[in-house]
């Protein structure tokens, strides 16, 4: 232990003692870090909103539209509510929630604006009680559809909150909506659905009402909405043989955030090219370190005579000027990738970005310095090892 | 040739002995540095090796202090034949029983005068106290206590010599090897140094100058001239100092 703290002592000593070589040594790995750690975050950072949104959504809603399995037009396709249980008892899936959207309502929040609402509808979405739990969205006012409006088909709704501040509603005020004529409690509001920004201007109610309202003859919906945490997209795939069962209903799934995600990756070719870059970028400081040190070993090519002499061993010197090697990777890279964190972070706030950095990045690509650092030391370092004292003391 | 001096010295412990030793420079166009020499150096001798240029006593310091290996014969320190040992045994061989003086001192430029001392004993497994407490000792030792953290550009050239003597002795080493220790020095400092030579002589040590000068030869108890590679003379001062 001792004999390594005395190496590192020296490697120190040698390295402070001309301090604009290393620093001219220091600029290769640093440039090197700071470049790629810069450009990877900046491509990143570019990114940093949908890996944002990513991140909030998760990965793992499976969205299951119903399919007529003999492919018929004008249908009104549906999931029958028995397939949406089989659905819930997938062992990968958590929450489940059914809806359909029913057509031809228009939904006034007040008289006057008959004619706008008429041109422009509200949807209206007949929905179970599980929608805010699956899409994982929080009630910001009132609360959601519960079972006792189910039991007594209480004429209730939920609206988005898009519609929310379109009608001026606050919160907890006791206000009713007209639905096709039909007075309408709003007991709540959902807030923003992220992946379907469409349930932010409509208005929810339940299936028992729909039944008992708009003509629909029982409780399936056309569209389920399933959390699964594990195998997402092994569920994804089963899910339209455990709606049909070989039956003639059927589905067929997405797994909405691919998309955000695909868009989210499409420049991985770019980023490794950026890596290639900065990897010989880092390769042209390893040849910089080799060359600066080779010269060095010239230089104190007395010194290392004179170590000798005081009965240094060859592998000791080697270690010396490792170790100093060692010493220009890990400070290089250290600082580069603090120098490369900079740059993100000055970008980040110039152009506006969600600042996306990876400190095990950062460590990794400091890790690397340090390994092309130690490469780039073994020439000098075996060189000022096969030094002979004789010679570079020059007796006499 | 040196064989009276060599008899008269055995009965003393012999620290570093050169037995048949040749030096031949060079395969093609070979060149006899040095040719069959015999020589035993003995624990409290203080001895030169005086010669003119080409003579063959830088060949001689680097063989006795273990920087280099002989062409043919055996060289022994502490009863050890330092050709068969590897460059690892060697070199620890050579830290702890040798130790160096040179013309130009070579002191490292960026340590300060308790720093280059210290160097000398690096790897060696002692405390950091331990070393800096030994190496204040041997600048004590040549009366360079107050300059210890000077580095040598800011020394003279004297006290630079007188650093590097306290290098050299920090060790306790057997033997002290001084190549023309006063080469670069005026006659005051000059003799400063012998002086401190003189008084590092101890019964368990040995101490060799190699020198052109005959005035600093003449300092010391026993002097081996040394002609064309060969030892011409060896010889004991007339009345030991």
């Amino acid at each position: 232990m001792r004999r390594i703290l005395d190496l590192l002592g020296v490697a120190v000593s040698g390295l402070t003692a001309r301090k604009i070589r290393t620093v001219l040594i220091l600029l290769g790995p640093i440039l090197g870090v700071a470049a790629i750690v810069a450009a990877i975050g900046i491509n990143e950072s570019s990114k940093g909103d949908l890996k944002a949104k990513l991140r909030e959504l998760g990965t793992d809603l499976i969205v299951a539209n119903a399919q007529d399995q003999i492919g018929g037009f004008g249908g009104d396709p549906r999931i029958p509510a028995d397939a949406a249980n089989r659905v819930s008892r997938l062992p990968d899936v958590t929450s489940v929630s059914g809806t359909h959207q029913l057509s031809n309502i228009v939904t006034l929040p007040f008289e006057e604006a008959y004619n706008y609402y008429r041109a422009f509808p509200v949807p209206v979405i007949a929905t179970d009680l599980n929608l805010p739990e699956t899409l994982d969205v929080p009630i910001v006012s009132g609360r959601f559809l519960n079972r006792f409006d189910v039991t007594t088909g209480a004429r209730v709704a939920v609206i988005g909150r898009d519609l929310a501040d379109e009608y001026g509603y606050l919160s907890g005020e006791l206000r009713t909506i007209e639905l096709g004529g039909k007075h309408y409690g709003v007991v709540g509001v959902l807030d923003y659905v992220l992946l379907e920004p469409s349930m932010d201007s409509a208005v929810f109610i339940t299936f028992a009402n729909a039944i008992a309202d708009w003509e629909e003859e029982e409780a399936d919906p056309s569209r389920l909405y399933i959390r699964a945490p594990t195998n997402t997209r092994y569920v994804a795939q089963e899910i339209p043989t455990v709606v049909s069962l070989g039956g003639p209903d059927g589905a067929n799934t997405n797994v909405p955030t691919d998309l955000l995600d695909a868009q989210s990756q499409v420049d991985e070719n770019l980023n490794n090219l950026t890596k290639l870059m900065g990897g010989l970028a880092l390769i042209v400081g390893g040849v910089g370190i080799a060359n600066v040190m080779s010269i060095s070993v010239i230089q104190r090519s007395s010194e290392i005579g004179i170590r000798r002499a005081l009965g240094h061993k060859r592998g000791t010197i080697a270690s010396q000027f490792l170790i100093e090697a060692l010493a220009v990777g890990v400070i290089g890279g250290f600082l580069g990738a603090g120098v490369g964190a900079g740059v993100v972070w000055m970008v980040s706030e110039v152009r506006d970005y969600t600042m996306v950095l990876s400190i095990s990045g950062l460590f990794r690509w400091s890790l690397v310095s340090v390994g092309v650092a130690i490469v780039a030391g073994l020439y000098p370092s075996t060189k000022a090892a096969r030094l002979e004292p004789l010679e570079t003391l020059r007796l006499g | 040739m040196g064989n009276e001096t060599q008899g008269s010295v055995s009965s003393k412990r012999i620290l570093l002995a050169l037995e048949g030793v040749s030096r031949i420079y060079g395969e093609e166009v070979p060149i006899h540095a040095l040719r069959d020499i015999s020589l035993g150096i003995c624990a409290g001798e203080f001895l030169s090796i005086v010669g003119p240029s080409g003579s063959g006593k830088s060949t001689m310091l680097g063989l006795l202090g273990v920087l280099d290996l002989p062409s043919t014969g055996v060289i022994r320190i502490r009863d050890v034949d330092i050709t068969k040992l590897g460059d690892p045994e060697r070199s620890q061989l050579r830290g702890e029983s040798i130790g160096f003086v040179f013309q130009q001192f070579h002191l490292i430029p960026h340590l300060t005068a308790l720093g280059n001392v210290e160097t000398a004993l690096l790897y060696r497994g002692l405390p950091r106290r331990h070393r800096r407490d030994r190496a204040m000792g041997a600048l004590r030792q040549v009366g360079l206590e107050h300059r210890h953290d000077h580095r040598p550009i800011q020394m003279s050239g004297g006290e630079q010599q007188r650093t590097a003597i306290a290098r050299a002795i920090v060790t306790e080493p057997d033997v002290i090897l001084a190549d023309e220790p006063t080469g670069a020095l005026d006659t005051s400092n000059a003799l400063n140094v012998m002086e401190i030579f003189a008084g590092l002589r101890s019964s368990e040590r040995a101490i060799c100058i190699v020198t052109h000068d005959l005035d600093v030869a003449g300092l010391t108890d026993r002097r081996i001239s040394m002609r064309d590679g060969r030892i011409e003379r060896d010889e004991a001062a007339a009345v030991p100092r």
